[in-house]
């Protein structure tokens, strides 16, 4: 039993969309601007010249934010959404009736159709690719030229997300909404 | 044993179903409705080759028009069991001879509903067995979609004894379809409503208004049924209903908009993003200005008023513009709620400007959402011919 996170030193992306890849890569998404489980956003420089901030400059990835009160869990009819063991917001494609409501709940766009099953489908940190074989990191981390994402478990204290998460500040995204979610972006 | 007995029917060999009166208006309803219903099976062909890739559906813009019609439909079923129950649960003396054309709408409006659905939910028998096995209890969905069941059953039940005169359990099941079909209505209402992550939808708005639409909707059916049924040529009690009939629909309409007013000012002030911006861009869209403002309120609602309810004749086709306003209504819920985009640090990427979710829908769509107008319609022409659907002296009074 854990409680998995995942925390972004998005300061330290360079943008190379490794991470994009081997999610494909890993977890067998298919090609297609609409598929994809993670991005990486890109903030452009904001102001007018010559007050630019340069500053404002980013690099952002993101995937499913694996809330602890996740909204496409609740709305879904089937319960085909569930929290595993290890608190990771899953779907049981059997279950799944495509009825996209959580796709229309989800804050972060995070969900996308998988054509193969026809079902509603997205991150769910490798936990059946690598997770399941005993691995302790996610294709998305595991890739990363720049070492931004920390994955781990979030009740272990001793566990280096844990360790950063004492040690810096970080922010989590459209928390007002009451969602709880579990990727933290360190500043 | 004589089903006759049991439930009451017109007998008929097939020359005599499918003879009918050969005037204008009639033929036209006839290429109409067969053009409708062709070009709904033909999308529905198309649709099972090419499943949701037929649809002008995204990621980003989830829910089309087939979500809207399903709504337009279930709206349109609701709406015509409130209005009915009028009389024969509230025991409004001149809403009483509508008893069974109405139910008989109602349950039309609704298999025709869950008709489009089917075309929309990815895997629709999946549904039927995980509703039951695994129910997502907190999911409004859930709710609407098992109350639903529950309320085609109940009226279902009401129009058989409604036909066979039972008085008594035509009333117990007509009040059982009432509040059940409040009850799943307003959880559709709640479908949006419960929408954290879009502020235009979240809030109490959408569960109420939904039943306040479905009246004015199931009036304006009303009118279109009766006009339809009497050819303008209204016997006594019916006109005395439609003229109490427009009455109260003036009254609906007029709430509708104090409604409207309402929600678009507490939408735009204080310019909250994701809610005021929508709300700008709702009330300057033509949708919103001709769609569901003029066609669907005012102008009924003018004849209404000039007239003190009595443009009955008038109304019957102002109906049909108020139909196609509550189309509007429901293609505008729907495709509003996804305008803000769900993008959070993707808003520059590729750098493209943020902006609102577009959709069109694809013919397709149109196609069996529209199409699916002709299947009401001829299901309504079966059931005028099986069931005597005209009410009898016992009901008037």
């Amino acid at each position: 039993m854990a409680r998995y996170g995942m925390a972004l030193d998005y300061k330290n992306c360079i943008n190379c969309k490794a991470c994009e890849s081997a999610c494909k890569e890993e977890n067998g998404i298919l090609l297609g601007a609409d598929s994809h489980r993670i991005w990486v956003g890109v903030r452009g420089i904001e102001g007018v010249f010559p007050n630019l901030s340069i500053g404002s400059s980013s690099y952002q990835p993101s995937q499913c934010q694996q809330c602890d009160n996740a909204p496409c869990q609740s709305v879904c009819p089937t319960n085909a959404t569930y929290y595993d063991d290890n608190g990771v917001v899953r779907v049981n494609p059997d279950q799944c009736i495509l009825c996209t409501y959580c796709m229309q709940a989800c804050p972060y766009d995070a969900r996308y159709i998988d054509d193969r099953t026809m079902t509603v489908d997205k991150c769910n940190f490798c936990s059946d690719t690598r997770m399941i074989q005993g691995e302790t990191t996610t294709a998305c981390q595991a890739t990363c030229p720049t070492k931004v994402r920390i994955f781990g478990d979030l009740d272990d204290p001793q566990s280096e997300i844990s360790k950063v998460l004492r040690d810096r500040e970080y922010y989590k995204l459209k928390e007002h909404l009451g969602t709880q979610p579990k990727l933290f972006y360190l500043t | 044993m004589n089903l006759n007995k049991i439930l009451p029917y017109n007998k008929h060999t097939l020359k005599s179903f499918f003879s009918f009166e050969f005037t204008a208006l009639n033929i036209f309803m006839f290429l109409l409705t067969i053009g409708l219903v062709t070009a709904m099976f033909y999308g529905i062909g198309v649709y099972l080759v090419h499943g949701h890739h037929a649809y002008g559906v995204t990621r980003q813009h989830a829910w089309g028009l087939l979500i809207a019609m399903y709504v337009f439909f279930v709206v349109s079923s609701t709406g015509l069991c409130i209005m009915s129950s009028l009389g024969h649960v509230f025991n409004i003396k001149a809403f009483k001879i509508i008893g069974k054309r109405a139910i008989i709408g109602a349950i039309i409006a609704i298999l025709t509903g869950f008709a489009v659905i089917a075309f929309e939910i990815g895997h629709p028998v999946r549904m039927v067995i995980y509703n039951v096995l695994t129910p997502g209890l907190t999911s409004a969905i859930w709710w609407m979609g098992t109350l639903y069941g529950l309320y085609l059953f109940f009226i279902i039940l009401e129009f058989f004894f409604l036909n066979n005169s039972s008085h008594k359990y035509s009333r117990i099941f007509g009040l059982a379809g009432l509040v059940v079909g409040l009850a799943a209505h307003s959880n559709l209402g709640a479908v949006f409503g419960f929408l954290v992550s879009r502020p235009i939808a979240n809030g109490p708005f959408f569960p109420l208004y939904f039943i306040l639409s479905a009246m004015v909707t199931g009036s304006y059916l009303l009118f279109l049924i009766y006009g339809w049924r009497y050819k303008m040529k209204f016997p006594p009690e019916v006109e005395k209903f439609m003229i109490t009939l427009a009455q109260v629909l003036g009254l609906l309409l007029a709430i509708l908009i104090f409604f409207e007013i309402w929600r678009m000012l507490t939408a735009v002030y204080g310019q909250m993003p994701e809610r005021a911006d929508i709300a700008i861009h709702i009330i300057t869209s033509k949708h919103f200005l001709i769609g569901e403002l003029l066609l669907g309120m005012l102008i009924p609602f003018v004849i209404i008023i000039f007239s003190k309810g009595r443009a009955i004749k008038t109304l019957v086709y102002a109906s049909i513009t108020g139909m196609v306003g509550i189309f509007w209504m429901r293609y505008d819920l729907v495709h509003d709620t996804q305008l803000a985009p769900m993008m959070p640090l993707k808003i520059h990427e590729y750098t493209s400007a943020p902006g609102f979710v577009e959709y069109i829908p694809s013919a397709v769509e149109w196609m069996i959402s529209i199409g699916a107008i002709g299947l009401a319609f001829m299901m309504y022409y079966a059931a005028d011919k099986f069931f005597n659907l005209d009410h009898t002296k016992e009901d008037s009074h």
